[in-house]
């Protein structure tokens, strides 16, 4: 963090930290209490959205790790969700519903997934990846589509509450906390793996692939890498997608969920953790600010017709204006907003003397 | 601009947390495929309830209080129709499901959870509503599963005189529609008709010639449809376009009268649980009056879920006030109402049964002869065991 | 095996009328337009619109859906993809994603879902019609396959004869040596989109004159990409043969094979064609390298 404030690193711990400064540590520390004091103020609802953010966080954290730091564009990412969701079906289908076999599986199916995509994905690059993984997203779900139809109950599986050993996953708060939890620890994973060698190697080939390639980078495994982890990632938020919706059907898996969750990443801002964070959380709460400013402001009845196209259009136009005037997302905001925290009254950043 | 983005994110994180107060009303909540693309189908329930409820309310409610109903569009889509159901089932003494069949799960386990009576008021009646019935699954529909198979198939015998008749079958690729034709196939082979294996088709397939290409070359002088509408009428168009000879049978949905009027064909059958509004019956003309300008729909869209408002009406009556969700249940399970003609006959319900004691179905054809839509016999009774 | 044939050949025009917008949006501007199925439902209720307001007068809706259709697409070349210039092209692609968000937002809010028949508005039939060798189609097949043969024709001539053309392809190739030799290169580009909504919109009135007209319709343009990328993304000309392969197979895998899967064979045909030959049958190869 280049501020200046002649804060100097004396060992590798405190190198390799995440949070270095006394002010992050007192952040976080109110992150967490505020986190876990949350469901004595907020109603059930309101539980219930931040739960459903975190679920898409760790979509969008994964997604983020493909599209945004390795480059890799991927259109597909709904299938690997419905891999996630169908390899929990199975399983309670086949009477072994437990979270602790159904989460690995699932991890274990994404990353299959992630190599069977990811190897003829090297031949393709920019556009026709982002086709390939559109083209592949349908066929994964007519998969999923004709298990659904011969294999599992037609109308959609039911999956019960995830119980380990005598313990019961219900309830609001409970799968709160769970899933809040699980959050953190993939955005840890995401963040750390961007510190890794391979987040660097992706960033590299991200941004010039051939003088990564020309510096030693192995860019097909490192890119099958990627897909591997975005994938494994994505099938566990498949999974714990199943369980918190106690159900499974293959039209929730269509076209629009892979859009929504490319619009996280991008409104949130592409490559990094944080924006993948904000845009999920800006793109589940969206609909429901739409729905209470509606309601707020009394439209006379009828509203329901207009609600659907209006937050549909509002998403739409919210996400082409990220893209058309903000390309770097919320998280741009942000830096811009925390820059004019920082330097005020100033405006930009000392220049540096040459050296 | 960055302010602006802070104080719109405060905004947006405030008005989502709000929460809306509870009255003492009789609090209902329904979710409804009011906009997708199967709301053809089931918005006119939904406004269908919206006028019932609002004539209710403003003669003064029910036992003194008035009946609140809080809609959620949930487009036919499970995974917002189990939000709604959680949404919904916070403070609500029934919830009303009038969405396509996708959505029943995550309401039937809301229900069972929170110990809450559900209503099906506009999308096929589950299993759970048969005898025998589910404590709290109750269903006011007018078709049935399984039971609009053993109609059809008894009509298309009735129809065939004696001739052992091929009969086709043109399902959707929606679980429940395959599982009814697949069932149909299995009951023709048993009623003595020699069925043809049931075609799939695809909702949004751009042309449904090689499907009717399919039936028309395995000989059917009978085609069965049940499924979703545009899909039934797809394949009667294109069976039509090739020159098939035979005859189609399928559901009526809401837009029954419309559509046989726009194609004309004396080859076409509908069939359905609704009286037609083409046969002006005193009903009929009180419900035109009273929708007037309040629905998008047409009013010959709102049989359907009048019925099921009807039906609601006199299970929140006998509940009395104060009205807990377990007693409603309970009165629900005795509930009998005069359809007025809407459907061949009342709605009763037992504790067994929360289908109704008997179903009636009636047939509608376009007759070229008098240019204009008429039944084909009168209502069929059916026992449900 | 005659009806197979008429049935392929209609489902391969139609897909033919939805491809071409898709390749003339990408040789003038590289971006694959994914709204092009929303654009096709804009010209059916465009029609509908026309038709509804002045019943009776089929010409009249016609050509009125078709020049309103024209106008947006270059509209949304103006407004929304020259602001993507120099951004990287997946943002500009997934741009027209939320382009077909917002155009199919904007039908829903005046239309509901409900679905719509404008023939009878417009005072027409459409009567089956006996071919010789025994198959039957309907008269809005037949005049679907004359629609995109025309539709071809006069692209081709348009194209390749016409002075405007010729500068429209110059543009699509080298942008910038165009412009240096005085060619106004954004009109152009702004006319490839209307080009392509006029494609979009004879198409989206095709269809709803013969089958029916509801927001959803969009999706058929999904299923064209996948032709376009098969005959090439930049070849006018590959996506007759792309249409007759993609349309073939779905109507084969109806007759004689599973039918759900002739809901995803395109995109199975995309897929081989991605691995085999990314740049399509006739695309020009050094596409691939490009992006």
């Amino acid at each position: 963090m280049a501020f200046g404030g002649g804060y100097f690193k004396t060992t590798y711990a405190s190198d390799l930290a995440l949070i270095d400064t006394r002010l992050r540590r007192v952040g976080l520390g109110l992150l967490i209490v505020s986190l876990l004091m949350l469901p004595r103020f907020a109603s059930s609802f309101a539980l219930d959205l931040v739960t459903q953010t975190a679920l898409a966080a760790i979509g969008a954290l994964a997604l983020n790790l493909l599209t945004g730091l390795a480059g890799q564009v991927s259109l597909g990412h709904a299938g690997f969700i419905a891999a996630g969701a169908f390899t929990t079906a199975v399983l309670v289908e086949q009477r072994m519903p437990s979270p602790l076999l159904a989460l690995p599986a699932a991890a274990l199916v994404g990353a299959a997934l992630g190599v069977i995509v990811g190897i003829p994905a090297l031949r393709l690059k920019g556009l026709y990846l982002a086709l390939g993984t559109l083209a592949l997203h349908h066929v994964v779900l007519y998969a999923c589509g004709e298990f659904q139809n011969h294999w599992g109950a037609n109308t959609g599986v039911s999956i019960p509450p995830p119980r380990l050993g005598s313990w019961v996953l219900k309830g609001t708060i409970a799968w709160y906390y769970t899933l809040t939890a699980i959050a953190g620890l993939v955005l840890i994973l995401s963040v750390n793996l961007q510190r890794s060698r391979a987040g660097r190697a992706w960033m590299a080939i991200r941004d010039r692939e051939i003088a990564a390639e020309s510096v030693g980078i192995d860019v097909a495994r490192y890119k099958v890498l990627a897909f591997v982890w975005s994938s494994a990632l994505t099938s566990v938020a498949g999974a714990l997608f199943a369980y918190q919706r106690a159900f499974v059907s293959v039209e929730a898996f269509g076209f629009f969920l892979a859009i929504e969750y490319i619009a996280m990443v991008i409104i949130g801002g592409l490559g990094s953790a944080l924006g993948a964070v904000l845009g999920a959380a800006f793109v589940t709460l969206l609909p429901y600010g739409i729905d209470a400013a509606v309601a707020a402001l009394h439209v006379p009845g009828g509203a329901e017709y207009y609600l659907f196209p209006l937050k549909f259009g509002a998403f739409g136009l919210l996400m082409a204006a990220f893209l058309v005037l903000e390309p770097q997302g919320l998280v741009g905001i942000w830096r811009r907003a925390r820059n004019w925290v920082v330097l005020w009254p100033l405006r930009y950043r000392p220049l540096r003397p040459a050296s | 601009m960055p302010r602006l983005a802070l104080i719109f994110f405060a905004a947006l994180l405030a008005v989502t947390t709000a929460v809306t107060p509870a009255l003492a009303q009789y609090r209902i909540g329904m979710s409804a495929a009011i906009t997708g693309p199967a709301s053809s189908t089931y918005a006119p329930t939904y406004e269908a309830y919206k006028a019932y409820f609002k004539r209710v309310n403003d003669g003064g409610g029910l036992n003194g209080q008035k009946v609140e109903i809080t809609y959620e569009d949930d487009r036919g889509e499970p995974q917002r129709a189990a939000a709604n159901a959680k949404k919904l089932a916070e403070g609500s003494i029934l919830m009303v499901n009038a969405s396509t069949s996708a959505t029943y799960k995550p309401f039937m386990t809301e229900s069972e959870t929170e110990k809450l009576p559900l209503l099906f008021g506009g999308g096929v009646c589950p299993r759970e509503a048969f005898p025998p019935a589910s404590p709290l699954i109750f269903c006011s529909t007018s078709f049935g599963s399984k039971w609009d198979s053993r109609f059809a198939l008894g009509f298309i015998k009735e129809q065939a005189t004696g001739k052992k008749a091929k009969v086709g079958f043109a399902a959707q690729d929606i679980p429940l529609s395959r599982i009814e034709l697949e069932f149909a196939e299995q009951l023709a082979k048993e009623m003595g008709l020699e069925p043809i294996p049931v075609v799939v088709v695809p909702g949004n397939t751009p042309d449904f010639t090689p499907f009717a290409q399919k039936l028309k070359d395995a000989g059917a002088d009978w085609v069965l449809s049940w499924a979703l509408w545009h899909v039934e009428v797809g394949v009667f168009e294109a069976l039509s376009r090739v020159g098939w000879q035979g005859s189609y049978l399928l559901y009526g949905h809401q837009q029954t009268q419309d559509e046989l009027a726009r194609l004309k064909a004396g080859h076409l059958y509908a069939f359905g649980g609704n009286t037609l509004f083409m046969e002006n019956l005193p009903i009929h003309a009180e419900i035109t009056n009273l929708v007037k300008g309040q629905t998008t729909h047409p009013p010959h869209y709102m049989a359907e879920g009048w019925v099921s408002a009807m039906v609601l009406e006199a299970g929140l009556k006998k509940c009395g006030w104060p009205c807990p969700k377990d007693k409603l249940a309970t009165a629900l399970a005795s509930v009998s109402v005069d359809t007025r003609g809407l459907r061949g006959g009342p709605i009763e319900w037992t504790a067994d049964n929360h289908y109704r004691k008997s179903t009636y179905y009636k047939v509608y054809r376009w007759d070229p002869s008098k240019n204009a839509i008429a039944p084909v016999g009168g209502w069929t009774r059916l026992e449900i065991k | 095996m005659t009806q197979v044939l008429a049935t392929t050949v209609v489902v391969a025009s139609l897909y033919a009328l939805l491809a071409a917008g898709y390749v003339l949006v990408y040789r003038a501007t590289r971006v694959l337009n994914l709204a092009q199925g929303d654009m096709m439902t804009l010209g059916g209720y465009f029609l509908f619109l026309v038709a509804a307001t002045v019943p009776g007068r089929p010409v009249l809706s016609v050509v009125t859906a078709a020049v309103l259709s024209a106008a947006a697409g270059f509209a949304i070349y103006r407004l929304l993809m020259r602001p993507m210039a120099g951004h990287p092209i997946f943002a500009a692609v997934l741009v027209t994603v939320t382009l077909g968000i917002l155009l199919r937002a904007a039908i829903v809010l005046v239309y509901t879902d409900r679905i719509r028949h404008p023939l009878p508005l417009l005072g027409l039939a459409n009567p089956p019609r006996r071919l010789p060798g025994g198959a039957v189609v309907s008269t809005f097949d037949l005049l679907t396959v004359a629609a995109a043969a025309a539709l071809f024709l006069g692209l081709f001539a348009f194209l390749r004869l016409s002075p405007l053309g010729i500068q429209m392809r110059a543009a699509g190739e080298k942008a910038l040596l165009a412009a240096q030799r005085g060619i106004n290169f954004q009109l152009l580009f702004a006319l490839s989109w209307a080009l392509a909504g006029f494609a979009g919109a004879l198409a989206g009135i095709l269809y709803a004159n013969n089958v029916r007209l509801d927001p959803s319709l969009g999706i058929l343009g999904l299923k064209a990409f996948a032709v376009a990328l098969v005959g090439g993304l930049d070849s006018l000309g590959g996506v007759i043969p792309g249409a007759l392969i993609v349309a073939a197979i779905e109507v084969l895998s109806v007759r004689y094979g599973d039918p759900l899967l002739a809901d995803v064979s395109p995109f199975l045909c995309l897929l081989a064609m991605l691995l085999v030959r990314p740049w399509g049958l006739f695309g020009t190869r050094e596409e691939l390298e490009r992006v």
